[in-house]
C-alpha cells in the first residue's frame, strides 16, 4: 500500500437551491446513467450551486487533518464525498485503506432494540463481522460505561449515552482512516476527554484522522494540518495554527463590516470614543489569535477619541465557550490611572506575562467607559476570537508554575 | 468499507464497463453479515412492538379467503372447480402472493425509511431491500406452518415434490427484489411511488389468479401476465407434482431474471444520487 491514505484532487460536489428542479435532475441523471447519455456533472444547470469547488489535498498515512470554516461552507459536504456517500461531480478523491466515519453518532441504532442488538447492527453497518463484534463486545460495553442499560431498548437512552455507544462502536472497528465529524460536541466533559485520549491512541497506532470542528481548540489541539473551507472553496490550507489564524481573522473582518454597517446607520449617535480593534500579540510580537496558556501575552487595545475625556476606563473580557467570563482585565481595578485622552488615536498595550487560562477557545470583548465602570462609551461585545492552547508538557488544561522541594 | 483502494470521481461507474459486474458481486458478498444483521433487526423489532407479532402476517390470509369463500356461497362470484379445497388453495396462493407483494411494497420504501443511514453512512444499498426481501420470505415461512395446518384440517395429502417448493419460488423472488430496487430508486426522488405501489398491488392481486383458478378462456392479460405462471407453479407443485405449463413457467422465470439483473445494474449506476436528494 503507498503511503498516501487519501488523495483529493480538484474535487467538487453541487447541490440544487430548489427542491422541485432537485427532483427533475435527480430524474434526469439516472435516466441520463441507465441510458449512457450522460450529462457533463462539471457545468451548473439552473439553480445549482458548487457546495464544494476545487479542494485538493493529499494525506499520508498516520497524518491527522482538520477541516473548519463557518456553517455551510461544505466541510460536512466534503467529510461525506471522502466516506464515498456522496460522488464527486467532478474532480477525484481517492482512499487507501479501510475507512471509518463517524458523521453522526447512533445512525442506524434502532430505537426498540436492546444496547446489546444493537451493538451488533451498528457493527455490521461500520463493517464489523460477529466474530470481531464477539471479541470487542466487552471493550465497547466498557467503554461506553452502560453496563446497566445494556439490556433496555435503546430509546430509554439519555441522548449522552446514545453517543456513547456510537462512539464506542465506531472506534473499535480500527479503521485505517477515521473521519470524524464535531460529534464530540455532545456528551459530558468526562467523555469527550475520554474520546479524544482515544483519538490519540488511534492516531499512535498510525491511523489517518480527518476531524472536522468548529471548535478551533480542538482542532489545533489533534491536527497538524488543516483547511479552511468557506463557501465551498478552500480558502487556506497549512500548518494548523496558521490556518485557525487566518479563518479567526477572516470571521473577525467579517463580523466589524457588519458592525460599521449597522453603526452608519445610526447617525444621532455621537461617541465621545471610538473603538477601532483589539489585537494580540505572542512573544516574538506576532499578531496572533492562538497562544499557548502560560505564554506571554500582549493585548493591544486601539481607539480613536473625538472629543478630550477625562478619568478614562478600559477593560478586557474573555468568555469560555459556554459564556462564562474567565478573565477581565480591567485598567480601573487594576489601578491604571489615566488622567486623560486626548483628540485622536491611542493604543494601548496591557501585557501579561503569562496567561494561564486553561486551554479553550475564548471570545473576548472590549470596553471604554468613562469616571466609573458602568459608564460605557463604547464596547465590542464579544469580537475578537483567542484560542489557548496547551503547553507543552501540560497535565490537564493548564500549566502552572511551580517550586519543587525535597524536605525530608 | 474494505481494505481496497477506493476512488470516487463522476461517472465512475460508467467507466468500469462489464467489471462492474464483479465489483457488485464482491460487493454484495461482503456485506452478506449486514443483510443478515439488518434483516434479525426489523424482524426483531417488529416482533417487539407488538402483541401478536409475527401472527399479524396470517390475518390478511383469513380476511381475504373469507370474503371471497363468502362471496362464492352467495352466487356473486363463480370461483369454479380447483385442484384442492377452496380454503387450501386460496391460502397458499395468497401467501405466494405475498412474498411478492410485501416484498415489493417493503423494498420499494426500505430506502427511504432507512433514513440516516443512507446519509450518513456509506455500505451498498442494495442490502437494504434484500433485507426487506428476506423479511417477506419469512412471513412466508410462517405462513407455511398455517398451510400445514390446512392440510391436516382438509385432510390433503400433498405431492411429495414439494421438497422442490422452494426452487419453484426463487424466479418470484428474483422478480421481486428486481422490481423492489427500481421502485426503491424512484422513492428516492419521488415519495409518490410508494402509494403508486400499493394502489397497483391491489389491483394485480384481482388480475392474476391468486384466489381463483385461471379462467379456461385465453383472455389476452392472462396470457401476458407473467406473473400467474410464477403463482401458480408453486400450487400445481403441491397439488399435481408437477408445473402444469412448464413453458409458460420458464419463460416468466427468464424474464424475472433478466428483470432483475437490469434493474440491479441501474440500481448500481443510480444509487450515489440517492444519498444527496433524501
Amino acid at each position: 500500500m503507498s503511503d498516501i491514505a487519501v488523495r483529493c484532487e480538484h474535487a467538487g460536489k453541487k447541490f440544487c437551491k430548489s427542491l422541485k428542479k432537485s427532483m427533475l435532475y435527480g430524474g434526469l441523471d439516472i435516466f441520463g446513467s441507465v441510458f449512457g447519455a450522460v450529462p457533463d456533472s462539471t457545468i451548473l444547470r439552473p439553480e445549482e450551486f458548487w457546495a464544494v469547488d476545487e479542494v485538493s489535498f493529499e494525506l499520508k498515512r498516520g497524518e491527522s487533518f482538520g477541516i473548519i470554516g463557518p456553517n455551510g461552507s461544505g466541510k460536512s459536504t466534503l467529510l461525506k464525498m471522502l466516506n464515498g456517500i456522496f460522488m464527486p461531480d467532478k474532480g477525484r478523491i481517492t482512499v487507501n485503506g479501510k475507512m471509518g466515519a463517524l458523521i453522526q453518532v447512533g445512525a442506524g441504532f434502532h430505537p426498540m432494540l436492546s444496547g446489546r442488538e444493537n451493538i451488533y447492527i451498528n457493527g455490521a453497518i461500520l463493517g464489523m463481522t460477529k466474530k470481531e463484534l464477539d471479541r470487542k463486545f466487552d471493550s465497547i460495553v466498557d467503554f461506553a460505561d452502560i453496563s446497566d442499560f445494556l439490556d433496555s431498548p435503546v430509546k430509554f437512552y439519555s441522548s449522552g449515552m446514545y453517543v456513547r455507544l456510537g462512539f464506542a462502536i465506531a472506534v473499535h472497528c480500527e479503521p485505517d482512516i477515521l473521519l470524524i465529524d464535531e460529534i464530540l460536541a455532545v456528551g459530558d466533559k468526562a467523555f469527550q476527554i475520554k474520546c479524544y485520549q482515544r483519538m490519540h491512541e488511534i492516531k499512535k497506532k498510525g491511523t489517518t484522522i480527518i476531524l472536522v470542528s468548529h471548535n478551533e481548540y480542538v482542532v489545533r489541539e489533534h491536527t497538524g494540518r488543516c483547511l479552511y473551507l468557506n463557501h465551498g472553496k478552500q480558502r487556506s490550507m497549512g500548518p494548523s495554527e496558521e490556518t485557525i489564524n487566518v479563518y479567526i481573522k477572516d470571521v473577525y473582518e467579517q463580523r466589524s463590516q457588519q458592525r460599521t454597517v449597522n453603526n452608519s446607520q445610526d447617525p444621532n449617535k455621537q461617541k465621545y470614543a471610538e473603538i477601532i480593534g483589539l489585537k494580540f500579540c505572542n512573544v516574538q510580537g506576532r499578531e496572533t489569535s492562538f497562544i499557548e496558556s502560560g505564554a506571554a501575552l500582549d493585548v493591544f487595545i486601539e481607539f480613536m477619541v473625538h472629543e478630550d475625556m477625562d478619568k478614562p476606563i478600559l477593560g478586557v473580557n474573555f468568555y469560555a465557550d459556554d459564556g462564562a467570563l474567565v478573565y477581565g482585565a480591567n485598567s480601573h481595578y487594576e489601578q491604571f490611572e489615566v488622567k486623560e485622552f486626548l483628540r485622536g488615536p491611542h493604543s494601548v498595550k496591557i501585557h501579561i506575562p503569562h496567561f494561564y487560562l486553561p486551554t479553550n477557545d475564548y471570545l473576548c470583548s472590549v470596553v471604554v467607559a468613562q469616571e466609573n465602570v458602568g459608564n460605557l462609551i463604547d464596547w465590542h461585545d464579544s469580537r475578537y476570537k483567542l484560542v489557548v492552547g496547551r503547553a507543552p508538557n501540560a497535565r490537564g488544561l493548564l500549566k502552572l508554575p511551580t517550586q519543587w522541594e525535597i524536605l525530608k | 468499507m474494505n481494505d481496497h483502494t477506493h476512488i470516487y470521481e463522476p461517472h465512475k461507474q460508467l467507466k468500469l464497463g462489464m467489471k462492474i459486474w464483479a465489483e457488485m458481486f464482491r460487493e454484495l458478498f461482503q456485506f452478506r453479515e449486514l443483510i443478515w444483521r439488518l434483516f434479525i433487526r426489523d424482524l426483531s423489532a417488529k416482533y417487539k412492538q407488538s402483541v401478536l407479532g409475527n401472527l399479524w402476517s396470517l390475518v390478511m390470509p383469513f380476511v381475504a379467503i373469507g370474503t371471497f369463500m363468502y362471496l362464492n356461497h352467495a352466487g356473486i362470484l363463480d370461483i369454479g372447480q380447483t385442484q384442492m379445497p377452496y380454503p387450501l388453495y386460496a391460502l397458499i396462493g395468497l401467501s405466494v402472493w405475498q412474498v411478492f407483494a410485501t416484498g415489493l411494497s417493503s423494498g420499494a420504501n426500505s430506502l427511504v425509511g432507512a433514513g440516516d443511514l443512507i446519509t450518513k453512512i456509506s455500505f451498498p444499498r442494495e442490502v437494504l431491500v434484500i433485507a426487506s426481501m428476506a423479511q417477506s420470505v419469512f412471513e412466508f415461512l410462517i405462513k407455511f406452518v398455517l398451510i400445514i395446518v390446512f392440510f391436516l384440517v382438509f385432510q390433503f395429502s400433498p405431492s411429495w415434490n414439494i421438497v422442490f417448493l422452494p426452487l419453484v419460488l426463487v424466479p418470484l423472488v428474483f422478480l421481486t427484489v428486481g422490481l423492489a430496487l427500481i421502485l426503491a430508486l424512484l422513492n428516492g426522488v419521488m415519495r409518490d411511488i410508494g402509494n403508486i405501489v400499493s394502489l397497483l398491488l391491489m389491483f394485480l392481486m384481482f388480475l392474476t389468479p391468486v384466489l381463483y383458478p385461471i379462467p379456461g378462456k385465453g383472455l389476452l392479460f392472462f396470457e401476458l401476465n407473467f406473473l400467474s405462471p410464477l403463482v401458480n407453479a408453486p400450487r400445481d407443485l403441491i397439488a399435481f407434482g408437477h408445473i402444469q405449463q412448464p413453458g409458460h413457467f420458464m419463460m416468466a422465470a427468464g424474464i424475472s431474471l433478466l428483470i432483475f439483473l437490469v434493474s440491479w445494474r441501474i440500481f448500481h449506476l443510480a444509487e450515489t444520487k440517492i444519498p444527496e436528494r433524501m
